[in-house]
């Protein structure tokens, strides 16, 4: 269930040399910029800032594993958002149905790229930080280490659970197995032979898993030491500052000089 | 409620919290593409995990299910300060179910959720239900605090989301894997400590479980009636229409004694699938 399937890729960039507290401030800053803003040339930065240090750092393979994701999210947000915009500016597209607007054409790609951002920037943060370092970045932020654990195991077996699903889809479809259907629920119901395979081989790695971290002394009522645990360094410093800076600005150019708006 | 922090002390439990949050995680993200309202929710046939779970693995489900969500919004693009309610108000969705099965009185089967008695099945659908309602009342109350949404566009969407997944899929998923888990021994009452679960006379029980019931739909219902009749919003009303509405005051109490309530009888209730199992 780990080894292979882990979104980590190992590597010795600046980004991974980073503290985990630094880089959950850096990535908290560039979704802050993300969010703060709706004009689509504002929020395409970091995403093309994410996604470009994504790519340079070994993760194309992750983006592969999701990408139906994000385009999905992105081509149903350029459809769905007009209607939950304003309507502003001349029409750019006319149809029998509705007209659509360049205020509502330029929201939506504005929050359809928010919304790829927001995956992008999770990715980066996952692909350069490794299960155990989001453990202890977590815990050295004061929250329970049996927590940290439970999120950290969490985020390390739903890639190879995401996978697994397409798997036994293949594999039913295969053997016949028709998921498309017209009615709603009979197409909620066609997933049930999919759904089990999946969370039983989870289910079932339990025991043995459990059984594991106890025979290497896994204690959630002691305070626990982490390898390679070490005090803030300048490096990590400046880019905690550089998260603190982005939120901060991000929020002073959006709510004080009102930049970035649609 | 105390089992809700001792289950920290387990490891099979901390194991089911992460294996539950990444099995939600999991099934929750492919099926994000199929939005209702873009950046809050969408079509989740994921969302029978948390009532079906919970009612299997007690308090792991309830944890599970709030870091499962928190990891779907953060790979969907979902991930903002609606997140919050997302997180709590999947906690709700988790715990609701081992808190009332067998402890709903005359709609309890008093039977093991095995879903081979129409009983158990209208029990699992009443669990279903509040466990919906639940989740429902206290999404759609913060995004009405965050001035999103009015009360009844999230309310009636999330509560008929959540119910149409849990009741569709969990009757033929628990009768197939409910007697796989229990023979593994991964049931909370065989994974948890006898002295860690909660010891509730069943008369407290019971009216604790009848209590959430009734808090968890009236809260929805009185929640959607004063946002239609008072307030104004049209009932089904599309959701392009009302976004960015919200923030009344009226709904913002409404919801903060909801909680309180909600919390409260969470506290003084207590389990029966440990004293089936055992029997």
């Amino acid at each position: 269930m780990s080894g292979g399937s882990s979104l980590y890729v190992n590597g010795d960039s600046i980004l991974h040399r980073l503290a985990p507290r630094a880089k959950i401030a850096l990535a908290l800053g560039v979704f802050a910029v993300a969010l703060a803003f709706d004009n689509p040339a504002w929020v395409v930065v970091p995403f093309a800032v994410s996604l470009v240090t994504l790519l340079a750092l070994g993760g194309l393979k992750n983006l592969m594993r999701v990408w139906f994701v994000v385009v999905a999210i992105f081509v149903v947000g350029m459809v769905v958002w007009p209607a939950f915009v304003p309507a502003g500016g001349p029409v750019v597209l006319s149809t029998p149905l509705l007209d659509v607007t360049r205020d509502e054409v330029l929201l939506a790609l504005g929050r359809s790229t928010r919304f790829a951002s927001f995956i992008v920037t999770g990715l980066l943060f996952v692909t350069v930080t490794s299960n155990e370092e989001i453990v202890a970045g977590l815990r050295s932020l004061g929250v329970p280490f049996a927590f940290c654990f439970a999120v950290g195991t969490a985020l390390r077996l739903f890639p190879t659970l995401l996978s697994a699903t397409g798997t036994v889809r293949q594999a039913q479809e295969a053997r016949g197995h028709d998921v498309a259907a017209r009615s709603p629920i009979k197409r909620i119901r066609n997933y049930v032979p999919l759904l089990i395979p999946v969370f039983m081989t989870a289910i079932r790695n339990v025991q043995t898993q459990s059984m594991a971290l106890e025979a290497r002394g896994f204690d959630t009522r002691r305070e626990r030491t982490f390898y390679g645990r070490r005090p803030l360094s300048g490096r990590d410093w400046l880019a905690i500052l550089a998260g603190v800076a982005l939120i901060v600005g991000a929020a002073v150019a959006r709510y004080v000089f009102g930049l970035g708006v649609v | 409620m105390r089992e809700l922090i001792t289950m920290w002390r387990d490891t099979r439990m901390i194991m089911l919290v992460a294996v539950i949050a990444a099995i939600y995680a999991a099934v929750l993200i492919p099926f994000n593409a199929l939005t209702i309202i873009p950046g809050i929710t969408s079509i989740r046939p994921a969302n029978v995990f948390p009532v079906i779970f919970g009612i299997m693995f007690g308090p792991a489900a309830a944890w599970g299910s709030a870091i499962g969500n928190l990891i779907g919004d953060v790979f969907s693009g979902q991930l903002g300060p609606g997140s919050v309610g997302g997180f709590v108000g999947n906690f709700f969705f988790g715990l609701v179910g081992y808190k009332l099965w067998g402890n709903l009185g005359p709609l309890s089967s008093g039977e093991e959720p095995r879903m081979d008695s129409a009983r158990q099945v209208v029990e699992y659908l009443v669990i279903a239900l509040t466990a919906a309602a639940a989740c429902a009342a206290i999404i759609a109350w913060w995004l009405d605090v965050l001035e999103l949404f009015p009360f009844s566009v999230l309310g009636t969407i999330i509560t008929v989301n959540n119910f149409l997944a849990a009741a569709v899929l969990g009757p033929p998923l628990l009768y197939l894997v409910y007697p796989r888990v229990k023979e593994m021994g991964l049931l909370y009452p065989d994974v948890m400590r006898e002295d860690d679960l909660p010891d509730v006379a069943p008369s407290r029980r019971q009216l604790a479980a009848t209590g959430i019931v009734a808090v968890s739909i009236a809260w929805v219902a009185i929640g959607i009636a004063i946002s239609v009749g008072v307030e104004g919003t049209q009932f089904l009303a599309t959701t392009g229409e009302t976004f960015g509405q919200g923030g009344s005051v009226t709904q913002q109490v409404l919801g903060a004694v909801g909680l309180l309530v909600l919390l409260g009888l969470t506290a003084i209730s207590g389990d029966s699938l440990s004293e089936m199992v055992r029997r």
